[in-house]
């Protein structure tokens, strides 16, 4: 019996980033988790999550309702454990390096660094896995359709595959962001419909050989329809295959978005992903204050080790 | 040779194939752009204003009502999707009889005057990525359990998951002239270099070439040394080999087969290395300012000049497509089992 591969700090890493990118609002934000005001209760990052406009106490901030509460009352707030926020700019703290307050720094509007690093995160978790999710789906899909019932589905399959394949990523992302129109929608089917070919090849190379096996024919005599087969007994036996193929297609797709982000195109420069924070921090590459860059260059890279190296662990677990 | 299948027919079938596939895949990127649900002129008015172009919003919305207005500006055609089709097609061969409109002929003589520069870096950053990859894979395959082991192993993934622009950027500034000076940052040649006398232009070339073609070649280097770690061990362990072990052979021997044995496979994965190649020029050419294709392609979404950029999607898929008919063609010749098989 196969183990499961222990994964790590490369897990444990690729599984933070994922619940970062997801919860962003409620990890780091200036607005709080919940709070009442007059008795009444809101909760504004809950709602910056679902993406709605977040209410405020009054005209005011929620740091100035704060400091100007009388003592003994009944009115509370609970801030997220990162009580700054990616937007609010402080002048006095502009370019300043790491300190113990913040510890990654300012940038130079006076930004926290960590607040926009945690923020940066979710353009990419949510272009990354929407993107490997969906092609993920219709790549099994295609190629276990194309691995159980052979013939001219197969063939046709394999050509569309080379078609695929013929195709850059960074150049379909750029030219399809052009002339498509910018959105994330856009980069999320340009990437789904690259990465479905990474896993068609996958689960069509391994059906083709366990579609030979004794219990495949005995089930199809017992008459277990195509569906119930593909579902319940062979597309489980490919979850290794699929993994590994979902953490190199995960990769790609941070530093595909990274470097898009990079040549200054993608959405991501509006909404301030780790490669849209590393642009910005390229300019201070010669002379300039290094945290500006080293941090957001760090994220991208350990992610994309935390990928390959996932995909290492499985691949030799699988192979034992 | 009696009973070897003959070459001809089986490259005749490659090239229909082939063929099909490209018309395929042009077919399905102009389809694409004709008839995405997208509204042109909006996204057009969206450059120009990051651009800059629009002192205030009446200015955009008049411009905004102006391309609504007349669709032919944004490159909406009222002519029939397969006419049109045929007409881009028709424009890229040089015999084709019908004459192609001028943006279109501008766009294919930019491209054929960047193309010989990107290929240059892409064949000797594939070629680079070969030698030092078969190299290390070979010496990463059979090392486990020594030292160097380990850490060659986390080099190999850090190298991996960096993004090309990022080393690119280090090495330009730790290498190149705002720090240690050693290389050049940008461009094919020094100024003033045409005065030189030619061993001197070549070498200038060479330490212009040096970093772009070391960073092109990083990805495919990566895929190589994988490739090699995950097979060499394999087929060590097959049947063959311990005969040979017991037998007394050579491990150096050993190895040197084994390697002739998986050159075959590495045929088609370098095949197979085009794409990323491309995609790599792309960042690659911008970061060391070399006019190449992939810096035309980043032009021509800046511009939004849809046939510059038809026309380097049609040029980097014929290329992907006709490079993994090469490596198939290397397949069949290293593998004789291929051809017997057939």
């Amino acid at each position: 019996m196969k183990s499961r591969p222990r994964l790590g700090v490369a897990g444990a890493w690729l599984l933070a980033v994922a619940l970062i990118g997801l919860l962003a609002p409620l990890l780091a934000n200036d607005l709080p988790l919940c709070a009442r005001v007059s008795g009444r209760w809101s909760f504004p990052a809950f709602a910056a999550l679902v993406g709605r406009p977040a209410p405020s106490p009054d005209e005011r901030s929620w740091k100035q309702w704060w400091a100007s509460l009388p003592r003994g009352s009944a009115d509370l707030a609970l801030m997220p454990p990162w009580p700054h926020g990616p937007l609010a700019t402080a002048i006095e703290r502009q370019g300043e390096g790491p300190t113990f307050l913040h510890p990654f720094g300012s940038d130079a509007a006076g930004r926290d660094q960590v607040a926009r690093l945690v923020h940066g995160a979710r353009p990419v978790v949510l272009l990354g896995g929407g993107a490997v999710l969906l092609g993920g789906c219709f790549g099994c899909l295609l190629g276990a359709l194309a691995g159980l019932y052979r013939g001219w589905l197969d063939w046709c399959l394999l050509r569309l595959l080379e078609i695929v394949h013929a195709l850059p990523l960074l150049l379909l992302l750029l030219v399809g962001g052009a002339f498509l129109g910018e959105s994330a929608l856009v980069l999320l089917l340009v990437m789904a419909l690259l990465f479905w070919s990474s896993f068609a090849r996958v689960v069509r190379g391994e059906l083709l050989a366990l579609a030979e096996q004794d219990y495949v024919a005995t089930a199809r005599g017992l008459g277990v329809g195509g569906w119930r087969l593909l579902v319940a007994h062979l597309l489980p036996q490919l979850r290794g295959q699929i993994a590994i193929t979902a953490a190199f297609c995960f990769a790609s797709a941070v530093l595909a978005e990274a470097a898009l982000s990079f040549l200054g195109l993608g959405p991501g420069a509006a909404t301030g992903s780790w490669g849209a924070m590393l642009r910005q921090g390229m300019h201070a590459l010669h002379g300039g204050p290094w945290h500006l860059w080293l941090f957001p260059a760090a994220a991208i890279v350990l992610t994309a080790m935390a990928c390959h190296a996932v995909a290492d662990r499985c691949r030799s677990g699988l192979r034992e | 040779m009696r009973g070897t299948p003959s070459l001809l027919p089986w490259l005749l079938r490659r090239l229909a194939t082939l063929a099909c596939c490209l018309l395929g895949v042009t077919f399905a990127v102009f389809a694409i752009f004709e008839y995405a649900p997208v509204d042109r002129a909006a996204i057009a008015v969206a450059r120009q204003q990051a651009d800059g172009n629009f002192p205030d919003q009446q200015a955009r919305d008049r411009a905004l009502q102006q391309l609504r207005r007349s669709p032919g500006q944004v490159g909406s055609s009222t002519e029939p999707l397969p006419q049109r089709y045929l007409q881009w097609l028709g424009s890229a061969l040089p015999c084709w009889p019908a004459r192609p409109d001028p943006a279109t002929q501008r766009a294919w003589q930019r491209l054929a005057a960047a193309l010989p520069r990107s290929l240059l870096l892409a064949t000797l950053a594939l070629g680079l990525a070969l030698a030092v990859g078969v190299l290390a894979g070979t010496r990463l395959a059979f090392a486990s359990g020594k030292p160097g082991e380990r850490a060659a192993s986390g080099l190999l993934l850090w190298l991996a998951a960096m993004p090309e622009f990022l080393l690119g950027s280090l090495a330009i500034f730790w290498l190149g002239p705002a720090r240690l000076g050693l290389l050049p940052g940008a461009g094919l040649a020094s100024p003033g270099a045409e005065a030189w006398p030619w061993p001197l232009r070549w070498l200038d070339l060479l330490a212009h070439l040096l970093l772009p073609v070391l960073v092109l070649a990083s990805g495919p280097l990566v895929l190589i040394v994988r490739f090699l770690r995950d097979s060499l061990p394999r087929s060590a362990a097959a049947p063959f080999a311990r005969q040979w072990r017991a037998l007394g052979v050579g491990e150096d021997f050993l190895r040197a087969r084994l390697l002739r044995n998986a050159a075959a496979p590495l045929a088609t994965l370098a095949g197979s290395l085009l794409p990323m190649l491309v995609g790599g020029s792309i960042l690659v050419e911008n970061l060391f300012a070399l006019d190449g294709m992939g810096h035309l392609a980043l032009t021509a979404v800046l511009e939004l000049d849809r046939p510059l950029a038809m026309a380097i999607l049609l040029v980097s898929a014929s290329a992907s497509l006709l490079a993994l008919l090469l490596s198939d063609l290397m397949h069949r010749w290293l593998d004789p089992r291929v051809r017997l098989l057939s």
